[in-house]
């Protein structure tokens, strides 16, 4: 392991980015601490409608997985009822990528789902490519780093003087500095995208529900049955109903908070972790980042797919026993 | 002590106090899993994904916990 490691390329990078901590510390360049904005900046204003930079960062990724979606199925016949099994195979190494990932994960969800896989998988399958794609553009060097400065409105934030078109890390006095407002900033760290995405998972979840099991979805949350063996159980039963109830909207805030937690804390992370000690610290836990975005991308992925299995099971079981 | 340094504290703690319960029942989770597999190889796929599914739980109760530090640091 060690030795595979140790290739001349490899020492040549360590090298190269070890000299380039000594002579940015000897120029005393040093990484500004980071101003941590909870919210996403806005760019341009079109009367009502904002646009800001964590937008615009997501519709580049909609345009990336559209353009992907596209290239993949070019070669595709316009008519799948006849045409022949060769005509559907995928050619070249994106077709080949994509199915690898689309079986891969369809396997898995008809494992947990059975035959609504079928219903589940589109939305399931695009959130989590959303998702992961999102998460990896934001770590793309340059998104979150350039933009325009700004001079702050609120004073207690901490400034920095810009020299050109470079920040640096002295601090600034009393409103004379900026702020650095970045043109990308990573979807995810933007509470309005991961909360479209957890309101879009809860709402499919109803919706499935009352497909599969029709009014009688709806039972779960008010349920009277139990009301038949005395007042003590259904009084229970009237209380699990509402705990579901509550369940359901507590899944709206975890869903998002999840993903906003762990992307903007890995964003702050890196942040604080280059202004420690720059360029060295920050590449192990880069490596970190790109796995977390894939993990929670998954994790979103599944927790949809599980919540829309179980709203379309429902109560069968209890009622053949009772 | 100041307002500020008062909600810097707060929010420090309820994210540090906060972790500390889903950090010791995903320790579990995930010590458990491992058994599992050790002693059930072919079934890791399987404890695999079970075992994401219940860290993932364990975990929201820390999301809980960041909400709360984040409202009292930003909002």
């Amino acid at each position: 392991m060690l030795k595979k490691l140790l290739t001349v390329r490899n020492l040549v990078i360590l090298l190269a980015v070890i000299a380039l901590f000594v002579v940015s510390g000897l120029l005393g360049l040093k990484v500004p601490p980071p101003h941590v904005a909870l919210a996403a900046e806005p760019l341009i204003h079109l009367g009502s409608f904002t646009i800001t930079n964590a937008l615009l960062t997501t519709w580049i990724v909609m345009i990336l997985l559209i353009v992907a979606a596209l290239l993949t199925t070019r070669n595709y016949p316009k008519d799948l009822a006849t045409a022949k099994n060769s005509d559907l195979v995928p050619g070249g190494a994106l077709g080949n990528f994509m199915e690898w990932i689309i079986e891969g994960l369809h396997g898995f969800s008809e494992s947990v789902a059975g035959k609504w896989a079928a219903r589940f998988f589109p939305i399931i399958m695009t959130i989590f490519l959303f998702i992961v794609l999102s998460n990896w553009v934001g770590l793309i060097p340059g998104v979150g780093t350039i933009g325009v400065f700004e001079r702050p409105e609120n004073s207690p934030v901490h400034t920095y003087v810009a020299h050109g078109i470079v920040m640096t890390a002295e601090q600034a006095h009393e409103g004379e500095g900026v702020i650095l407002v970045p043109f990308l900033r990573p979807p995810a760290t933007d509470l309005n995208f991961t909360l479209a995405l957890a309101l879009v998972a809860v709402v499919m979840a109803q919706v499935f529900g009352v497909q599969a099991q029709k009014l009688g979805y709806f039972k779960k949350f008010f349920d009277r049955s139990g009301f038949k063996q005395g007042v003590g159980m259904g009084l229970i039963q009237v209380f699990v109903g509402l705990l579901e109830l509550v369940s359901e909207f507590a899944r709206i805030i975890s869903f998002s908070f999840r993903l906003f937690g762990n992307v903007f804390a890995g964003e702050v992370l890196l942040l604080v972790l280059a202004f420690l000690i720059p360029y060295i610290i920050s590449l192990p836990f880069y490596a970190l980042e790109g796995f977390v975005g894939f993990i929670q991308g998954f994790v979103f992925f599944m927790l949809a797919l599980v919540f829309f299995t179980l709203a379309t099971q429902g109560h069968h079981s209890e009622e053949e026993h009772h | 002590m100041e307002a500020e340094g008062l909600k810097a504290i707060a929010s420090a703690l309820a994210i540090g106090l906060g972790a500390i319960g889903p950090g010791v029942g995903i320790g579990i989770i995930g010590g458990k899993a491992m058994e599992a597999m050790g002693r059930n190889p072919e079934a890791s796929g399987n404890i695999r994904t079970n075992m994401i599914l219940g860290i993932v739980f364990a975990e929201s109760v820390a999301i809980y916990a960041l909400v709360v530090a984040l409202l009292l640091k930003f909002v």
